[in-house]
């Protein structure tokens, strides 16, 4: 049977060891915090301002928004029956003068090529989507990343009565039909899932 | 002179990306386009210098058992620094490179160059190899970005270059063309040293 050798260890020296971790530690978190305390107000800011410029983009008509309480959200993505509900991110009602003029739904799908692509839809109070606009990805430059402006464009004035389909060519005028971005048909895919997403959650809202 | 030697050092005899071959993963993944290249490569720059600066100045202070885990802390506390900066100030270059920048802190060009240079070497010279190794892999990344831009999206910087005639070699900008440009480009390397 072999013996075990016994270790002795020198407790004086694991202390020191450990203190002089823990100082390094220390400074850095200090180094952290402060950075933090200076970045992290124009990083809130700057999300904030991004997020209402995109609002104001995708539905034109309404002038103010007012968030749509967390907890109906998820009421929201149940009663749809989706089978990721955290893909659902955020619902804004579109006012005008007090009257309710559209919504604008953030969906983060994670369907795309790298992953979560985040979109947000707007649909007016007539049914018709009014507009998109991709507000994160991580596609591919010069494929998915292609997913923007022009291309976007076609999801405007699209009813948003059924589901929307992406085709390979060319897509029919006055149709459901989506014109896939060529060669990234998995990104086409995802934006057009979490525009399905919002015209689900379109037709509940707007009973 | 020692200042100069250990900032050239870094920029072509021994360039981390295309000599030492070390950082292949940011390397490969952030390289689709220019920007993206010189971005990755300034922010690896920045923290590779005060990391080195930090370290060299702390290694009579640091045992040497437990200097691994200091320098990991080190280098993880500069990258969390960058990444809140340029969330916060350049936020077009963080939303394409987002998800690469947390990964400089296992960029083994930060820590190998803590390990074998800046531990051993005063202030002046670890910070000057830095600036050297940053200016080398920037570089490395920079023409890596431009190569696999031009024939992939047929643009260089964003700006287009050969009109809509120009059908793009999508390969390039995918994973294969990473590893096809980096390839040829270390083999000319290689070519071109060997004979002189």
């Amino acid at each position: 049977m072999e013996t075990k050798e016994k270790v002795q260890i020198d407790w004086k020296v694991v202390f020191k060891l450990g203190f002089i971790l823990l100082l390094i530690s220390g400074v850095a978190a200090c180094c952290l915090a402060l950075t933090n305390y200076v970045t992290a107000g124009t990083i809130e800011e700057m999300n904030i301002k991004a997020n209402t410029v995109a609002r104001q983009e995708v539905l034109p008509e309404a002038t103010d928004f007012e968030e749509v309480p967390a907890e109906d959200v998820v009421k929201v993505a149940t009663e749809i029956g989706m089978e990721k509900p955290e893909e659902l991110l955020e619902i804004y009602a579109g006012k005008n003068g007090g009257e309710v003029v559209g919504y604008t739904v953030k969906t983060g799908p994670g369907s795309g090529f790298s992953g979560e692509v985040q979109v947000l839809t707007g649909i007016s109070t007539d049914g018709i989507i009014t507009g998109i606009t991709i507000i994160k990805h991580n596609e591919t430059p010069g494929l998915g990343a292609l997913a923007t402006g022009e291309w976007n464009d076609q999801f405007t004035g699209k009813s948003a009565t059924e589901e929307l389909i992406v085709v390979k060519g060319t897509a029919k005028e006055d149709s459901n039909e989506i014109q896939a971005i060529t060669g990234s048909t998995i990104t086409s895919k995802a934006v057009t899932a979490g525009v399905n997403i919002s015209i689900e959650v379109y037709q509940i809202m707007s009973k | 002179m020692n200042f100069m030697k250990n900032l050239t050092r870094g920029i072509i005899r021994e360039n981390p990306i295309f000599v030492l071959l070390l950082g292949m993963c940011p390397t490969l993944a952030v390289t689709t386009s220019a920007v993206n290249g010189l971005g990755m490569g300034l922010a690896t720059t920045a923290v590779l210098i005060c990391s080195n600066v930090v370290i060299s100045a702390l290694r009579k202070v640091i045992p040497d058992n437990i200097r691994i885990p200091a320098f990991v802390v080190i280098i993880a506390s500069f990258v969390t620094i960058v990444g809140m900066l340029m969330k916060a100030y350049l936020p077009a270059l963080d939303a394409s490179l987002g998800l690469f920048i947390p990964l400089i802190v296992v960029n083994c060009v930060i820590l190998g160059r803590a390990e074998a240079f800046a531990f051993g070497n005063s202030v002046i010279n670890s910070f000057a190899d830095g600036l050297g190794m940053g200016i080398g892999f920037t570089m490395a990344l920079t023409i890596l970005g431009s190569i696999r831009e031009i024939l992939g999206a047929g643009m260089i910087f964003g700006f287009s270059l050969f009109g809509a005639a120009y059908e793009p070699v999508l390969l390039m900008i995918l994973p294969p063309g990473a590893f096809l440009t980096l390839g040829l480009l270390i083999g000319l390397i290689n070519w071109k040293t060997k004979k002189a």
